[in-house]
């Protein structure tokens, strides 16, 4: 008797537990999603008298909202603190954050905030939208792949940018004779369903 | 000037010769840093780290320049032979004095050019210790006429230390091959280890 009343509840149990796994999953990708700073890395790179160099950011936000079954409705936004803009070069780094560069006394963040997100193959999407830097607002297309696994999601996507086209490198800096004026953007995040 | 001290202590101190020779060496590297990195045909990588080699070592030099400066305030120099033309003798303090001008002036004439250069750079000395822009300079609203000019005093003043040099060179060998009075030997480094009361003869000694 006991051993059936048992069985029964964990029967039970198990239905319910499964209709919550259900239920969960109809609108498990609806939700937000958290960046895992250990796993992540927002990188960039350039061209520096015709010698590579990657830095990375060490400190950046992102609020995520993202279903890959409908990306339509996806949004995400990404706050960069420019100031945390590191090359392992401590010439490169002292200059970087100055006045001729990103000046991040004046403006100290970089923003993206997509308009649009769509599907452009099995893994990949690309997001539109507007990219913030040094006061200078233009549009903006990051191409990315994504896997999810569960639940952590990694995504990773490059991108090109015309430094000059948001003032970065003034002056005499401002042509590519001494750093390209082509700059690579590398994201490369893991990112954890939140609710 | 010394003329009473001589045959006290006819050598110069080891210290003395060795910041002499220091400097010596890191004057050599710095003219022949500097005319290459001003080259139009160096590529611009290699350029670009001379110019950051020059700084550090220009620095080095002025920081050193200093210590120099003072221990010669300390430590008087040996006395220049009797046998020296009162008017030669004067013309040596002359150029000595201006050598001494240039160990501090051609590095603050870099100094000043680097922080009012249009492309502000940064000086790290050799790629580890930040070192400042002079003020003023580095916040100028239009830095390029002043750079140009301070290039042009860093470009002659190098040129008119290379002479002095030149002079002081030619000077020590002619001491040494003509004169033969041991004035260059001074400052050589020598292997022997100073008796103490050579030691004790390096003592100051106002006349």
């Amino acid at each position: 008797m006991i051993f059936s009343r048992k069985r029964t509840a964990s029967l039970a149990l198990g239905a319910a537990l499964s209709t919550a796994a259900l239920a969960g999953a109809t609108h498990a990708f609806a939700a937000d999603w958290k960046i895992d700073p250990a796993q992540s890395t927002l990188g960039f790179s350039g061209v520096q008298t015709g010698a590579r160099f990657a830095g990375k950011f060490k400190r950046y936000n992102a609020v995520i909202a993202f279903d890959p079954a409908h990306p339509e409705a996806a949004h995400v936004t990404v706050t960069v603190d420019l100031a945390s803009a590191a090359t392992g070069d401590a010439q490169r780094d002292t200059a970087l954050p100055g006045k001729d560069w990103l000046d991040v006394a004046q403006y100290p963040q970089a923003k993206f905030t997509s308009s649009s997100i769509r599907r452009t193959g099995a893994k990949s999407f690309e997001a539109a939208g507007t990219l913030t830097i040094r006061g200078v607002s233009r549009p903006a297309t990051l191409p990315f792949t994504l896997d999810i696994n569960g639940p952590a999601a990694h995504a990773k996507g490059h991108l090109d940018l015309i430094r000059t086209a948001f003032g970065v490198g003034q002056g005499a800096w401002a042509s590519g004779q001494w750093v390209a004026l082509q700059v690579g953007v590398d994201v490369d995040v893991v990112a954890r369903r939140s609710n | 000037m010394a003329a009473s001290r001589a045959g006290v202590s006819d050598r110069y101190t080891p210290v003395a010769i060795l910041l002499h020779w220091l400097m010596a060496l890191g004057i050599l590297a710095l003219a022949v840093i500097g005319l290459t990195m001003t080259r139009p045909s160096t590529p611009p990588g290699l350029m670009f780290k001379l110019y950051q080699l020059h700084k550090s070592i220009g620095i080095t030099v002025l920081l050193v320049a200093f210590l120099r400066l003072a221990w010669r305030l300390a430590n008087q120099p040996p006395a220049l032979p009797d046998t020296m033309p009162v008017l030669e003798q004067k013309a040596s303090g002359a150029a000595h004095v201006a050598l001494y001008g240039f160990l501090f002036g051609l590095p603050i004439s870099g100094w000043a050019l680097v922080s009012a250069s249009v492309f502000n750079i940064p000086t790290v000395l050799f790629g580890m210790v930040p070192w400042p822009h002079l003020p003023v300079l580095s916040t100028l609203p239009d830095k390029a006429p002043v750079e140009a000019v301070l290039k042009s005093v860093h470009n002659y003043g190098a040129w008119t230390l290379l002479a002095l040099i030149t002079l002081h060179a030619a000077a020590a060998f002619r001491h040494h091959l003509i004169l033969r009075d041991g004035v260059l030997l001074r400052m050589l480094p020598t292997r022997r280890r100073p008796q103490p009361e050579s030691a004790n003869a390096m003592e100051p000694r106002r006349s």
